[in-house]
């Protein structure tokens, strides 16, 4: 390492930070050891770094910021008093019941049930009226988990979508047809859900295996067969976010 | 999250997330309306967060992309060539303790806005390089290139600062004692 490649790294290094246990610094850091003139560069470095991060924490910060923070955020927060929650219970109780009626009408043909149904499944999560079977940030667990409860799961997650941090997993069955689903954190802040279902293979919904892309309402989907597995990836936004998850 | 959960995350979480809106954004008013409409997405949404350890990278992160997005809307970003955007290094260091806030401030913000960004997560202290990498979407090493070109561009900045401060001081000539008469 020369001192130009030390000092690159040293840029980023912080005596007591959250970085200084970091073993990438300890060849920069012996090297500034042994070198005076990189020692003495690093020292006022550090120095500089310093009085920066003193005068930043000075910059006052608004009186009123906090308070209207916490006014409007009441306003934007899902209402939660208990009037309001047997409300909105009574609402879906009329709404399933009513609803119910009209969706197989209305619903888009070419989605098949145990996907309306999944994204029921993942909008009853999402709202936290119904809880994950299983949790955790690493999806290799949650596919082992999903496999010794002989649920459905993927061989292996599709592009993009190894890289996202999952969040739990839930199984169900929509007319004998066994079902899970993994839901996953976007960098975003939102969701991507990716469905396995084993339809079988009379079906005659079975889908193909090119990717279809289908949107329903604020969702848009994806689905594809590989072998006796059918997937589903699905996410509230548009085609391109979906497919930046295949690639 | 509870009323009092959320309390506390505001408390612990506005002055960082302002100070990081106000380096980004240059306008205290813009500052002020990024921190609150970040917490108001998160009172909206942030419920999905299982992990409330992620709180705070989801609070910069959000706040980060909401900038990204509110500047796309105004004005397209200059297309800066980060590779080609070599900033000599500083053989000498301004005294930034000889400065007032506000220069330090203006400086920071005078720094092109893909080196501002990390530099303001670096020095505020509140997340690892890692994690800066993470939050900004881009790899370790760009991180450490932005903030090794963002630094040397907020010192250059600084001199100009100092130079102008040091401009401003006025050497008064001593008085001379008046000779008495008489």
């Amino acid at each position: 390492m020369d001192n130009r490649e030390a000092k690159f790294i040293l840029n980023v290094y912080r005596p007591g930070g959250q970085d200084a246990s970091d073993p990438r610094f300890s060849e920069a850091l012996d090297q500034a050891r042994r070198d005076p003139m990189l020692e003495r560069w690093f020292s006022e470095s550090i120095a500089f770094d310093t009085a920066m991060t003193e005068k930043l924490r000075a910059i006052e910060v608004p009186p009123d910021l906090r308070e209207n923070i916490l006014a409007g955020a009441k306003v934007s927060r899902p209402l939660r008093s208990p009037f309001i929650k047997w409300a909105i219970a009574a609402a879906l109780i009329s709404m399933a019941i009513f609803g119910s009626l009209i969706w197989h009408a209305a619903r888009p043909a070419h989605l098949a049930g145990w996907q309306s149904q999944a994204l029921d499944v993942v909008s009853s999560l999402v709202r936290n009226e119904s809880s994950f079977d299983a949790q955790s940030h690493n999806a290799d667990q949650l596919l082992a988990w999903l496999r010794a409860n002989h649920a459905p799961a993927a061989q292996k997650l599709p592009g993009n979508l190894g890289k996202l941090e999952s969040i739990g997993c839930k199984t169900f069955s929509w007319n004998g047809i066994p079902v899970s689903v993994i839901c996953f954190m976007r960098p975003d802040g939102g969701l991507v859900h990716l469905v396995s279902a084993n339809v079988p293979t009379s079906s005659a919904r079975r889908p193909k295996t090119a990717p279809g892309f289908v949107r329903q309402g604020e969702w848009a989907t994806v689905t594809w067969r590989e072998g006796d597995t059918t997937y589903m990836l699905a996410l509230e936004g548009s085609r391109d976010q979906l497919r930046s998850y295949l690639l | 999250m509870s009323e009092a959960d959320f309390q506390q995350l505001v408390a612990r979480q506005y002055a960082p997330l302002y100070r990081f809106a106000l380096s980004l954004s240059k306008s205290e008013a813009d500052a002020a309306d990024l921190t609150q409409q970040t917490f108001f997405l998160w009172a909206s949404k942030g419920g999905q967060l299982r992990d409330r350890s992620k709180a705070k990278s989801w609070l910069f992160t959000t706040l980060y992309r909401e900038f990204l997005s509110r500047r796309r809307r105004e004005v397209r970003f200059p297309n800066v060539e980060l590779d080609d955007a070599r900033e000599e290094e500083m053989s000498i260091l301004p005294n930034v303790n000889a400065l007032d806030g506000v220069s330090i401030l203006q400086a920071l913000q005078e720094v092109d806005e893909p080196f501002r960004a990390p530099l303001t997560l670096f020095y505020l202290e509140q997340f690892s390089y890692r994690e800066i990498a993470d939050l900004l979407d881009v790899p370790i090493g760009t991180v450490m290139s932005r903030l090794s070109r963002g630094k040397a561009q907020l010192r250059r900045r600084l001199l100009s600062q100092q130079e102008i401060a040091d401009q401003k001081i006025v050497s008064f000539q001593p008085e001379k004692p008046r000779e008495s008469h008489g």
